[in-house]
């Protein structure tokens, strides 16, 4: 339990905007052990997303290390990042990003085709997470037909999908009402409390903050405690 | 849910728009199916026109030829106040005094013709015509033998003792073919009858005569060794004029006459012909480039009609690409993703646009190119008839609708290459802020 999942080390990342540089983030170092549930909170434009998107190999530093279950993944080459995108990232979002031509049930497997998973296996997969996620019976109905918390259940299932060693959520309670925040904020904690999962949480507000049990503030490029 | 399905969703989910565009590209793809039969149609039509008009200035240049190096000389119509005051229509000449025109240059030939006129009491009869029936110029001048049998057979070479004679002289006799008539104190068969209205030598006017050999005719009319035409040839057309001169020279009093409104309808003939062969050359010439043109519109259209929608289509899916590079989409599966769905709307086009090719094919031909204009095949044509106007049938066949399908998935591929590349390049934490 006490394995290291995440080690972030003299994290900097510079964004060119013309002659004025943005630097959300400057020398910033993290660690995250697997099974841990981490927040992360921060003004806004403070970078937290920016962080994010580069543990979740979207982005790249400009320098430092990633070591994503050892692998430095600030080095790798787009031909294999798409690999720890697929196999050891799942992302939640906070406009849950669902594909709209693919029902619930096709977005969950759509994850794990990428996977080259077969036919039989991912859609046993895709129901059994859908059931976890309070959705049984909704597989057939796509995004527009779901309400806002149902469809960021179905972002949460697909995140889930190939197992991931991190799941990685940007303020996924941020367009929610509130009986939907508590719910879903419930549904990450109960992952992480029964399954174990490793999630490493954004948000703006205290309250949901609260139910991860460690909770980091991000301020001036750096994390501070 | 394969990457087909996924295309397929993507295509018909802006349905309007996908139906816009595979009309567009359809048309197209029609138009691509249909121009080339409709050259080939068009090639094939020109060539019969061709060889129409070929065979027929053959036809005609043959009959006209004939007659065109002909020559005609005689001596003037004398006005001679003898017991009878008749004017002497056919002046004697001796045929050995004559022996100098078949020494001039470029003359073939030079065939005696005795015509002699008959009259009983004030009132003219007919002509006993003279024709030397020798085999050589019987069979190399058919010209001199009467024209238009409409009963019997024409004279032959060697014949003796038989006449043809003009149906009004005919009439004047009470005889019909193989019936037996006296002229001037002999017997004679008659072999067949010339219609009225006949051309005969250069003139085309009722000859009103009884055609026999010519020894027969100088027997009977006392004129053993003489003729009151010769029928001069000339080798080619080319020479009859030279010949003329010669003939002008040495027998001034001879009057000469030409075939020229023949020889000038030989020359027009063949002047209509050349114009007309070439004005269907024009219009292959302009076929061909009007179809290279259009083609090349049509296949830049469709690739570029491929392009710009998937280009936008790409642009307005950016956010999507970042979702699924997210959810660990790799470069190949987006390109892979883009190019389908590309293929996939150029190839439904394809069928679209072949089915409409096959329907519409050959009013669409002749829609999209020049054809053959039919004024001036009916000032040549003469026998065989007048040249349709009718376009060309197009017939779309299975290698057509291969090439249709084929022109489908490689314009697809090419026009959505780029698009899809560029998908495949979106980096992906741009992508997730877009919009
Ligand atoms: N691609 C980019 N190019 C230039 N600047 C960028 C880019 N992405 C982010 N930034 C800038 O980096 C800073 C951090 O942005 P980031 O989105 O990470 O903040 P955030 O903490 O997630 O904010 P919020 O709470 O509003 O989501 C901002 O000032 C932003 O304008
Ligand atoms: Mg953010």
């Amino acid at each position: 339990m006490n394995e290291v999942v995440l080690k972030i080390e003299n994290l900097t990342k510079t964004y060119k905007l013309g002659k004025r540089d943005v630097q959300p983030l400057t020398d910033l170092n993290l660690e995250v052990k697997r099974g841990e549930f981490t927040a992360i909170m921060g003004p806004s434009g403070s970078g937290k997303t920016t962080l994010l998107n580069i543990i979740g190999c979207l982005d790249k530093p400009t320098s430092g290390t990633v070591l994503l279950d050892k692998v430095d993944v600030a080095r790798l080459p787009e031909s294999q990042l798409y690999k720890i995108r697929r196999d050891k990232i799942g992302f939640i979002f906070q406009n849950f990003n669902l594909l709209p031509y693919l029902n619930a049930r096709e977005n969950i497997e759509l994850a794990m085709e990428l996977a080259g998973k077969f036919k039989e296996q991912r859609k046993q997969r895709a129901l059994k997470l859908l059931a976890m996620v309070g959705l049984s019976g909704r597989e057939q109905h796509r995004p527009q037909r779901l309400s806002q918390g149902e469809q960021q259940r179905v972002a949460i299932a697909r995140a889930l999908a190939n197992d991931p060693a991190i799941i990685l959520a940007d303020e996924p309670t941020g367009n929610l009402d509130k009986n939907s925040k508590q719910e879903i904020v419930k549904l990450l904690a109960n992952l992480n409390q029964k399954q174990g999962a490793t999630i490493i949480m954004v948000t703006h507000d205290e309250q949901i903050a609260a139910h991860a049990e460690r909770m980091l503030f991000l301020n001036d490029g750096k994390i501070i405690k | 849910m394969g990457i087909l399905t996924r295309a397929t969703r993507n295509i018909t989910r802006r349905k309007t728009r996908a139906l816009l565009v595979i009309a567009a590209l359809s048309l197209a793809l029609a138009m691509l199916i249909i121009l080339p039969p409709s050259i080939t149609a068009n090639q094939e039509a020109a060539q019969k026109v061709i060889d129409d008009l070929t065979a027929d200035v053959e036809k005609q240049a043959l009959k006209l030829n004939m007659v065109a190096t002909q020559i005609d000389c005689y001596l003037p119509i004398v006005l001679s106040f003898d017991s009878n005051t008749r004017p002497i229509l056919y002046p004697l000449m001796n045929v050995t005094d004559y022996a100098g025109l078949s020494l001039i240059p470029d003359v073939t030939a030079v065939i005696p013709i005795l015509r002699q006129d008959q009259w009983a009491q004030d009132e003219y009869l007919y002509d006993v015509y003279g024709i030397p029936l020798d085999a050589s110029f019987v069979d190399g001048f058919p010209s001199i033998l009467p024209s238009n049998i409409t009963a019997g057979r024409n004279l032959q070479a060697g014949d003796r003792g038989v006449v043809v004679l003009q149906e009004i002289v005919a009439n004047q006799f009470g005889v019909d073919v193989g019936g037996t008539v006296n002229i001037l104190g002999q017997n004679f068969k008659v072999v067949g009858i010339q219609g009225r209205g006949s051309y005969q030598g250069l003139n085309q006017y009722n000859v009103t005569a009884a055609y026999m050999s010519l020894e027969e005719a100088q027997t009977i009319t006392n004129t053993t060794g003489q003729a009151t035409t010769f029928h001069v040839f000339a080798n080619s057309i080319d020479n009859v004029g030279a010949i003329a001169n010669n003939i002008k020279a040495a027998y001034p009093s001879l009057r000469v006459e030409l075939a020229t409104s023949v020889i000038n309808e030989a020359l027009d003939l063949q002047s209509r012909a050349n114009n007309r062969m070439q004005e269907v050359q024009n219009t292959m010439n302009q076929i061909q480039s009007t179809a290279i043109v259009e083609i090349s519109l049509v296949v830049a259209a469709q690739g570029a009609i491929i392009l710009l929608i998937m280009l936008y289509t790409v642009r307005e899916r950016t956010r999507e690409i970042g979702i699924l590079k997210a959810i660990g989409a790799s470069n190949t599966t987006i390109l892979g993703q883009f190019m389908l769905e590309g293929v996939l709307l150029s190839l439904i086009a394809g069928i679209i646009g072949i089915a409409i090719g096959i329907v519409v094919a050959s009013p669409l031909a002749y829609l999209l190119l020049p054809h053959l204009n039919q004024i001036g095949f009916d000032l040549i044509l003469t026998e065989e008839g007048i040249l349709t106007s009718v376009p060309p049938a197009v017939t779309i066949t299975p290698q057509l609708i291969l090439l249709g399908v084929g022109a489908a998935l490689l314009l697809g591929a090419l026009g959505s290459l780029y698009p899809a590349w560029r998908a495949a390049r979106i980096r992906p934490a741009e992508a997730m802020r877009y919009e």
